[in-house]
């Protein structure tokens, strides 16, 4: 029983870390731009099917294709600020919404039209590969999948706190006018911001590549995850959607063990009701506000 | 896809106005595609007639409708049935096409259902009213097959086809199917846990939609006629991202098989948990997308010893082996379930068209009602006999159990068709 327990709770918190990769990137856009990025889940798809490509290709492990599919997407995060989103940021909603949107459905069919809707996985040496301790079990790919998302997420708290940069970011996602009127340049943090949480996408993507497949729909997997996570650990706070993502690993994981394969979700949202009834403004937010 | 039913939803301004007309400019694209395709059978086919001394009296070729979705989500498949019926209208061909048609040749007419349900509708119709038919085969997916079955049923066209749906059997007189029913596929599954064990304990985990939900409630029904004990019976939503808890369970049931009625992603998951578990367990991944070529490049060594059901496999006799070579020729793959059968089928086509000498339809639907064959490529299936009932439903039909072995599918059940011992995992 204590066994099967801890399993469950172990695999919950590794395939936690993956939605945390995501769900940081959705609450960073949202924190600093404002805007709810739709399209998150088809950046992490890209990301597969960059570290697809190129073990496919060229031989390089997923891991490595790493410091590939970060700073591509991170200059394709700049392009689409710099391009699109800062066109439609203003007093409405409406267009912010319809953009990021409308770039999800694109994306997703462009894929569809490019790669078909097969799935295609790469096969690595550690793939098969798990530890086991006792009567537990550490499947490896996901263990260094783990590991790197919590690097990454280390990496940019202390980006976000020590730089002037990060700084600046947290400033403008505290309160953008009075960052403006403080000297803080919008379009620069903004542009930083998206990058970044399109590199943290992509970094998702190569990381799931030894363990899972790429094709199409693979980011709409995990970016209904990271919604209830970045909702959960309160909009726009980089920490609490690190904390709600890896809750949800474990409770969709202790769902699916102890009420049945189909109910995962089940208990994922019913912890998100009661996480809203008690504490309106999620995990992360400060009290008394 | 319900993101891109909201898109279309998106009406209003003139951006989006825009987006709605879209489809108008796509569709010529396709239809040129499919004008490329017919063409293409067409040089083809006029390439075949060149090797042959055109004589006076050379006979009219015979139409044949391939109905396959070669484009869409079912492409992969469906590309790959082209090609096997490619092949198939060649072998007939060289052999001196229909002889009592004055060595006739089989002239193949490709039409890409485009893997919808609603394009299988007016392609078929389309196929049907534009072209003089003898027969049409197709179209692999038994959702796409039950509607050209339809029309073909109103048309008057025959039809022979690979699906595997019962449904096709019931109320029909155009539609034939010579190979093993998805009813008897769930025995066939049951009886191959036993070779496993004879205290076969079975886990079964299936997907909770249609697909899984109505073939693990046959499996459920046949279980204990069949003396294989259920101690595992659950459902679990598509698309999982983790497979470990779930594999989890199936470990603290105690089950020696465990039979996954998954889709492909989930599938890959799942064979590699096991393996990462450590968990010593026969799977079976049942039919379809398991039983192709690229679920050994996806899966890799994880899927050796595994074991599937098909209602064809490339080892049940030599003409099977010939086909074989000629297809991987071809292709480059070994030929799957549904190429090696399409490959049947048109002999079995051909040997009506011979006996009822004649292209009309209506007769060719009257000798494949009374097709008897034992020999040669129309009779290369399991069970090496081909004979209609009134349903359409071939009498000596039946499934084969494989087994991945050596990045190959060899037949492992029943006895008479086995080709190589079962590997126990």
């Amino acid at each position: 029983m204590w066994e099967t327990l801890a399993q469950a709770v172990i695999n919950g918190l590794l395939i936690g870390g993956i939605y945390a990769l995501v769900s940081i990137g959705v609450t960073l856009i949202f924190g600093v731009v404002k805007i709810v990025n739709f399209a998150q889940g088809e950046f992490v798809m890209i990301g597969t099917y960059i570290s697809f490509f190129l073990a496919t290709q060229f031989g390089i492990d997923p891991l490595v294709s790493l410091v590939v599919s970060m700073p591509v997407l991170f200059v394709v995060g700049v392009l689409i600020q710099h391009f699109l989103i800062r066109r439609v940021l203003g007093p409405n909603d409406m267009p912010q919404i319809f953009l990021t949107f409308a770039l999800s459905l694109l994306l997703l069919n462009l894929s569809l039209m490019l790669f078909s809707a097969n799935y295609r996985t790469v096969h690595t040496s550690y793939s098969d590969e798990a530890w086991h301790i006792g009567g537990l079990y550490i499947p490896v790919a996901k263990l260094i999948a783990f590991a790197v998302a919590m690097a990454l997420s280390a990496l940019l708290w202390i980006f976000l706190h020590t730089t002037d940069l990060g700084r600046a970011m947290r400033a403008a996602s505290q309160n953008r006018d009075v960052a403006m009127l403080m000297g803080i340049n919008p379009n620069r943090v903004f542009a930083v911001a998206f990058g970044t949480a399109l590199a943290l996408a992509g970094a998702a993507g190569s990381l799931l590549m030894p363990f899972y497949s790429a094709y199409p729909f693979v980011g709409q997997v995990f970016v209904l995850m990271a919604f209830v996570a970045v909702v959960m650990g309160t909009l726009g706070n980089v920490m609490g959607a690190l904390i709600a993502s890896l809750m949800m690993g474990v409770a969709e994981s202790l769902g699916i063990q102890f009420v049945g394969a189909d109910s995962g979700l089940i208990v994922v949202f019913a912890l998100l009701l009661l996480t809203l009834a008690f504490r309106p403004s999620g995990l992360g937010a400060k009290r008394g506000r | 896809m319900p993101w891109s039913h909201r898109g279309n939803a998106m009406t209003g301004d003139r951006k989006s106005s825009a987006i709605n007309n879209a489809p108008t400019n796509v569709s010529p694209k396709k239809l040129n595609r499919r004008k490329f395709l017919v063409k293409t059978g067409g040089v083809l086919a006029a390439g075949a007639f060149g090797a042959v001394p055109l004589r006076g009296w050379a006979a009219d070729p015979i139409n044949i409708g391939a109905l396959y979705p070669t484009t869409g989500s079912m492409a992969q498949i469906g590309t790959g049935c082209v090609a096997a019926a490619k092949l198939a209208v060649d072998m007939v061909n060289e052999a001196g096409g229909i002889k009592s048609l004055g060595g006739a040749k089989l002239n193949l007419i490709v039409s890409d259902v485009q893997s919808d349900t609603t394009v299988t509708r007016t392609e078929t119709d389309r196929l049907i009213s534009g072209n003089k038919l003898s027969a049409i085969h197709g179209c692999y997916a038994s959702a796409l097959t039950l509607i050209a079955s339809e029309v073909c049923e109103r048309a008057k066209v025959p039809i022979i086809s690979g699906s595997s749906s019962d449904q096709l059997n019931k109320g029909r007189t155009y539609t034939f199917t010579p190979f093993a029913r998805a009813s008897q596929f769930a025995k066939a599954q049951l009886q191959m846990a036993k070779l496993v064990s004879e205290q076969a304990k079975v886990a079964v985990i299936f997907e909770n939609t249609a697909f899984g939900t109505s073939t693990s409630n046959g499996l459920k029904e046949l279980a204990p006629g069949e003396g294989v004990e259920i101690v595992m019976f659950e459902p679990y939503s598509a698309g999982f991202t983790d497979a470990s808890p779930l594999i989890n369970k199936v470990k603290a049931s105690g089950a020696n098989t465990l039979f996954s009625l998954s889709y492909l992603n989930d599938l890959i998951l799942i064979v590699r948990t096991v393996k990462q578990v450590g968990l010593n367990i026969a799977i079976n991944g049942g039919s379809g997308g398991f039983v192709m070529p690229d679920f050994y490049k996806n899966v890799g060594k994880a899927a050796e010893g595994l074991q599937g059901v098909a209602h064809w496999n490339h080892d049940v006799n030599d003409d099977a082996q010939k086909v074989n070579a000629e297809f991987k020729k071809r292709t480059g793959e070994f030929a799957f379930e549904y190429a090696g059968g399409l490959v049947a089928q048109t002999f079995m086509l051909a040997d009506a068209l011979e006996r009822a000498a004649s292209a009309d339809p209506k007769k060719v639907r009257e000798a494949l009602s009374t097709l008897d064959v034992s020999s040669g490529y129309a009779a290369m299936a399991p069970g090496g006999k081909v004979k209609f009932g009134p349903d359409g439903k071939n009498v000596y039909g039946r499934p084969v159990g494989v087994q991945w072995q050596n990045a190959d599918l060899a037949s492992i059940f029943p006895k008479e068709d086995a080709r190589a011992p079962l590997i126990k995992t």
